[in-house]
């Protein structure tokens, strides 16, 4: 059984976790995982456009983490430097992806049942459309995207997660809706 | 409709300006960009219920592994008495072999992290040495401390030079300077490598023998 996130946040700190684990007690990894999974979990299903893709690359992400602990210079950041680890590894994957078939897997929105109003059908085509063209735009304008609108995270707190400049993901995003727009033209009005 | 957004509807997205300050015309543009951002699926993703216990089976099968190689690395190194016997015939040949030996060595690069001890069979002293004159404090942070910034000051003496000796384990070990708190710096004297985040990491391998 899960523990929730809220009786791990009552243990220890990140970075006592950390040095435990270096020091090894290994199955203390396993309060960092249930810390942060679920933390990570929509970006990277947002960023890769499919659950199952997402649970691969926090998997593999955290035990990326694991192998790489002792370069871990600041423990008591262990989600911001876990988050970077995550990000490499989505945008590897995107650059995967784009080599073969086009990720359109439907994350979120559902078919709207038989016997739906109208204002019902027309609410699941928009939340389709903006699916897949959430999915058509680049890996970094999607990533701003999602930080900023599914997240809710400021400029500030996403350029201090990625490293980026506020400048930058403002450009990023900025181009990010004018492609939204071009894309979901018939529900732009 | 032109191709892009007018730069004040995505400010008003950005949450940067009122919507009610835009022109009617561009207010209507706004609300129909809210209405799509509005369709945006911001629901929780939770992963099957094996993923703790996968993450985790794969973090232990890794120890474990790490945990033979270490040994293994530890069963290589090991101080061993070996005897040799040169036969005659054999001159000849160790003599050539000892020519190329001098032609292909190279000089190791002078670095500011050097041996000063050797404190035992599994460890040895090494001073780590920067100069950096408008510094107000300086510390070497790596994987012997747990990247701590705090954990290791170095001393400051005359030119500008800080210096702190410390006593390491065998093997490798990867380090960098951090100048008054905030300024992280690889040592310009010693190998590096990428962190893998766009950073560089010194790299110190400690021997019996030498360090670097």
């Amino acid at each position: 059984m899960r523990h929730t996130d809220d009786a791990d946040r009552n243990g220890p700190g990140d970075g006592a976790v950390v040095r435990a684990v270096l020091a090894g007690e290994v199955d203390q990894f396993g309060v960092l995982v249930r810390r942060y999974r679920d933390r990570y979990a929509r970006y990277a299903t947002h960023l890769l456009g499919s659950v199952e893709l997402a649970e691969d690359a926090v998997q593999d992400a955290f035990v990326r983490a694991y192998e790489r602990l002792d370069q871990c210079r600041d423990p008591d950041n262990f989600a911001g430097w876990f988050f970077l680890i995550l990000r490499n590894r989505c945008f590897a994957e995107r650059r995967r992806l784009a080599r073969q078939v086009p990720v359109l897997e439907d994350i979120g929105a559902s078919l709207p049942a038989s016997g739906s109003t109208d204002a019902a059908v027309e609410r699941a085509e928009l939340r389709s459309a903006v699916q897949q063209a959430l999915l058509a735009l680049t890996a970094e304008q999607r990533e701003v995207f999602v930080l900023r609108h599914v997240e809710q995270l400021s400029y500030d707190e996403i350029a201090a997660r990625t490293g980026e400049t506020v400048g930058a993901l403002k450009m990023r995003m900025h181009r990010g809706y004018d492609r939204l727009r071009t894309l979901l033209r018939e529900h732009w009005r | 409709m032109s191709d892009t957004l007018d730069p004040q509807v995505k400010r008003v997205l950005d949450g940067e300006a009122d919507i009610a300050a835009l022109p009617p015309a561009l207010r209507a543009e706004a609300e129909a960009a809210f209405r799509v951002l509005a369709a945006v699926d911001c629901t929780p993703v939770s992963f099957s219920g094996t993923f703790d216990a996968r993450v985790m089976a794969a973090v232990r099968a890794r120890a474990a592994r790490h945990g033979l190689w270490r040994r293994a690395a530890a069963w290589l190194v090991a101080p061993r008495e070996v005897r040799v016997v040169v036969r005659p015939w054999m001159a000849g040949a160790l003599a050539a072999a000892a020519v190329l030996a001098v032609l292909v060595a190279r000089p190791t690069p002078e670095t500011t992290a050097t041996r000063v001890a050797t404190t035992g069979i599994d460890s040895v002293a090494v001073r780590f040495v920067l100069r950096a004159p408008a510094a107000h404090a300086v510390a070497v942070a790596g994987t012997f401390n747990q990247w701590d910034a705090t954990a290791t000051p170095l001393v400051p003496s005359e030119g500008g030079l800080w210096t702190a000796t410390l006593v390491l384990p065998r093997g490798e070990h990867q380090y960098a300077f951090v100048v008054d708190g905030a300024d992280w710096l690889p040592d310009p004297a010693a190998p590096a490598v990428d962190d893998g985040f766009g950073r560089r990491n010194s790299v110190l391998t400690v021997t019996p023998g030498r360090a670097l």
